[in-house]
């Protein structure tokens, strides 16, 4: 290599180096203001709750449906801002490379049911997870992006169930490969949806209805990420009933 | 005996909020806006049954107050609510592996949902 190869090598690594601080630096910009609009809308949803609860005194029943409707509208912009972040976080997730190592499956499903917990108390869902009584394989993957995967289906589950509802979450080991299924008793995906589910800003009918917000670009990046461990995602679904989505991984050959 | 909760949050308003909504609930509330003041509160009341932790604190963050609260013997066992708006992976994990009970985003919960959860953790 010559000397102007090297230079144009060495300024080449210089502006990535930059790219990389520039998009930390938006991510975490991202998190600050969403931080912030969060803090202000937590604010809104706790007062209206006192008032429809009549903690700050008796209203009118003028007064309490505008009330409740303007806490339902708050609650909307809630939503908007945790779907900017997901957004915002799987768009990181596509961008990096896969770094692998090995990985204890057991240990991210709890951390990431975990993470869901108090989301899915709010919506009063139990999340259970049908995990192996005997020792489990280990698997090897990007531990980041596979999060981004189990992130989206647990969200999902419990965004597009019904309140008191049920989601199961169950791995097994067959010929080599690590099954993961993530099920729920909700809307399901229409006839329409289930060609389409997977494609970039696709969503679905039956989403719209149950007015759940969302960007779309969830499941498109899920499957990319399971393909890039050597998997593949499939689902089942009924819609009014539920939908059950599975994705393989292989097992980590030196996984003991 | 009526169990005792510390508050450690800056915003006023919310803690506030928080405050009115517990003592309703028949909790004894103390409240701190920062480290010094949380700490100060923990030296003075030997019993402090659960504590509601935000992250984002003037000069000493939510997380190593947090450290040091598994560190000091009369709260090392002390449930702790991180009842925060930040909502990143790496701070609910974080959180985890530093000893919270529980990881909460405010905007998602009404302080009856809040209340609810301090109940199944303390009664």
């Amino acid at each position: 290599m010559n000397e102007e190869q090297e230079l144009k090598i060495k300024k080449l690594k210089q502006e990535n180096e930059k790219c990389k601080e520039l998009q930390s630096a938006k991510s975490d910009m991202i998190s600050i203001s969403a931080h912030q609009i969060r803090t202000s809308l937590s604010a809104i949803k706790w007062i209206m709750k006192m008032f429809i609860d009549g903690d700050l005194g008796k209203l009118t029943t003028e007064q309490e449906n505008l009330i409740k409707k303007a806490y339902e509208d708050n609650d909307i912009a809630i939503n908007v801002v945790t779907e900017l972040l997901e957004a915002s976080k799987i768009e990181n997730a596509e961008e990096k490379k896969y770094s692998f190592s090995e990985v204890n499956l057991i240990e991210l499903i709890e951390d990431s049911i975990f993470d869901f917990s108090g989301e899915a108390l709010s919506r009063k869902i139990e999340m259970i997870f049908l995990k192996p009584e005997t020792k489990f394989p280990t698997i090897k993957a990007d531990k980041q992006k596979f999060r981004v995967i189990l992130q989206n289906l647990l969200e999902n589950s419990i965004k597009y169930s019904n309140l008191n509802g049920k989601v199961f979450i169950s791995i097994k080991e067959k010929n080599g490969l690590i099954e993961i299924s993530v099920k729920d008793s909700g809307i399901g995906i229409s006839e329409e949806g289930k060609k389409n589910i997977f494609e970039k800003f696709y969503r679905d009918t039956t989403a719209e209805k149950k007015e759940c917000v969302g960007s779309g670009i969830g499941l498109f990046t899920v499957k990319k990420i399971v393909e890039g461990h050597g998997g593949k995602i499939w689902f089942e679904s009924t819609e009014g009933e539920g939908t059950t989505f599975f994705f393989t991984v292989p097992v980590y050959k030196g996984s003991k | 005996m009526l169990k005792t909760i510390l508050i450690i949050e800056d915003d006023t308003f919310l803690q506030r909020l928080e405050t009115t909504k517990l003592k309703k609930e028949g909790y004894n509330i103390l409240t701190a806006v920062n480290s010094v003041e949380a700490f100060k509160m923990i030296e003075l009341n030997k019993t402090v049954d659960l504590i509601l932790l935000d992250l984002l604190l003037p000069e000493v963050d939510g997380f190593a107050i947090l450290e040091k609260i598994r560190k000091i013997d009369t709260t090392k066992n002390t449930p702790v609510i991180v009842f925060s708006n930040l909502s990143e992976e790496k701070d609910v994990s974080r959180a985890k592996k530093l000893g919270a009970s529980e990881f909460m985003v405010k905007s998602n919960f009404t302080l009856d949902e809040i209340s609810q959860k301090i109940k199944t953790l303390i009664g």
